[in-house]
């Protein structure tokens, strides 16, 4: 119970200063908005190809913007040395990882959220419930990558070259799950079969499971002593 | 019946790499004492206080903080933990309240709101509880980091300088709550540069001089400081 109410202090602390500084949903919207600008003039996608390009434009936004998400969502706790605090603190470090987690998954799903409006906007996609079918890649892609970019955004955070170290280590790491991604968002928005989807959205579960578990058990050493 | 000790360390010590910071500490401190460890910059004074708080490993020795080893400490005693690090640990964008209730939560305290105040009270901030932290001057968030510190009703205290940055209003004010927290049964270690007193409190004084701790004043004087010396 006590845990549980650590798990919401952290969560609620984390979203009250976000909604008061905005900085990381503003940020995140306004990398989205400009890498989608980019990618439609640079593949200028005919009908044939719009899901596949439209699919890749809106994983390549979900990326960087959510190495910025997870970063922002970890560095209020690098200001005056907080998370010293919470690494001392009675909380498990597994609930504070799950904690932090949660924050970036909520900044990265609301700045996702806009980006799908972008990408239907910039390709000409249509606004229906087909796009309903984009939900099951696009929130387990964004879980799996909040969770590898928090447990990655806590070690680049004490080292010197952090800033360099977060997107050499996640990007790579990222790919098995952006592959299927793509692959089951253009499925997704070009219509084809339930199939054509699952097996990459196994493969998204599975990057998931093994970034989640990965995370809670490493983010004591990653947090702990210096 | 003898009790055991709060803090305990066993030939401590700590390198960085090749470079040696702290060197045989044997330190042992019973609830209810405090002791202040007097040293200039890069003696080691933070390294230990850091080593004590679980955030650091030694590279010789062991310590102990209420009979656990301080790496492997249950939450249980983990909570009976205050510390007062340099840096501030507060939120700049939370108000003075919100992270006193924030903190008070992480630690399980009942009636976060209620306490919160009481502590903003005692450290002479309750009109400042709507502030944020960023408008705060070095001297105020000191204060209202002793009072982070406290309010979980730590067992051992661990302040490195806590005077620093401080007016004489501030000075008493954090003396008083040094005292009030020894009074209670609390074990107290805090930092110095210099030689300081708190009033109405004997302090175990020890020097710390290149990572090697020594009774203050050698052990003629027997290390206890009741008042500053030379005032």
């Amino acid at each position: 119970m006590r845990a549980m109410g650590a798990f919401a202090a952290i969560l609620r602390k984390d979203l009250r200063l976000e909604l008061r500084s905005g900085q990381s949903t503003v940020a995140l919207f306004a990398l989205s908005l400009l890498i989608l600008v980019v990618l439609v003039f640079t593949l200028s996608p005919d009908p044939a190809n719009r899901a596949e390009a439209s699919a890749g434009a809106l994983w390549v936004a979900m990326v960087f913007a959510g190495m910025l998400g997870a970063t922002r969502a970890l560095l209020a706790e690098n200001e005056n040395g907080c998370m010293r605090a919470l690494a001392t603190s009675p909380i498990d470090p597994a609930m504070l990882y799950a904690a932090k987690l949660a924050a970036a998954f909520i900044f990265m799903t609301v700045a996702e959220g806009a980006a799908v409006i972008l990408v239907v906007l910039f390709f000409n996609l249509e606004f229906g419930p087909e796009l309903l079918r984009l939900a099951p890649p696009v929130v387990l892609g964004t879980l799996g990558f909040s969770a590898l970019a928090t447990l990655l955004a806590a070690i680049s955070g004490r080292t010197r070259a952090g800033d360099l170290l977060l997107p050499l280590l996640a990007v790579p790491m990222f790919v098995p799950a952006l592959i299927a991604g793509v692959k089951a968002s253009a499925a997704a928005l070009s219509g084809a079969e339930l199939s054509a989807m699952t097996r990459w959205l196994g493969v998204l579960v599975a990057f998931d499971v093994l970034f989640v578990t990965l995370g809670g058990l490493l983010f004591e050493h990653v947090i702990g002593e210096d | 019946m003898m009790t055991a000790p709060v803090v305990e360390t066993h030939a401590l010590g700590k390198s960085f790499g090749e470079t040696p910071v702290l060197r045989d500490v044997n330190l042992k401190l019973y609830a209810g004492r405090a002791a202040i460890l007097i040293g200039g910059n890069g003696a080691g004074k933070s390294t230990l206080l850091r080593i004590l708080a679980g955030l650091g490993r030694p590279t010789t020795g062991r310590v102990t903080i209420f009979g656990e080893d301080s790496l492997s400490l249950s939450h249980q005693n983990r909570r009976r933990i205050g510390m007062l690090s340099h840096q501030s640990w507060l939120y700049p964008n939370l108000t003075a309240g919100e992270n006193l209730e924030f903190y008070a939560t992480l630690y399980g305290v009942a009636h976060p709101e209620a306490v919160a105040d009481r502590w903003l009270d005692r450290v002479g901030l309750l009109s400042f509880r709507r502030e944020r932290v960023r408008a705060f001057s070095r001297g105020m968030e000191q204060r209202l980091s002793l009072a982070r510190a406290v309010l979980a009703q730590p067992m051992l205290l661990l302040l490195d300088e806590p005077f620093a940055a401080l007016d004489p209003d501030g000075v008493a004010i954090v003396g008083g709550m040094v005292r009030e927290q020894v009074e209670r049964g609390c074990a107290v270690v805090m930092t110095a540069h210099g030689p300081t007193a708190v009033e109405g409190l004997e302090l175990e004084a020890y020097s710390v001089v290149r990572g090697r701790l020594a009774p203050y004043g050698g052990e003629r004087r027997g290390g206890r400081l009741r008042s500053i010396p030379g005032r």
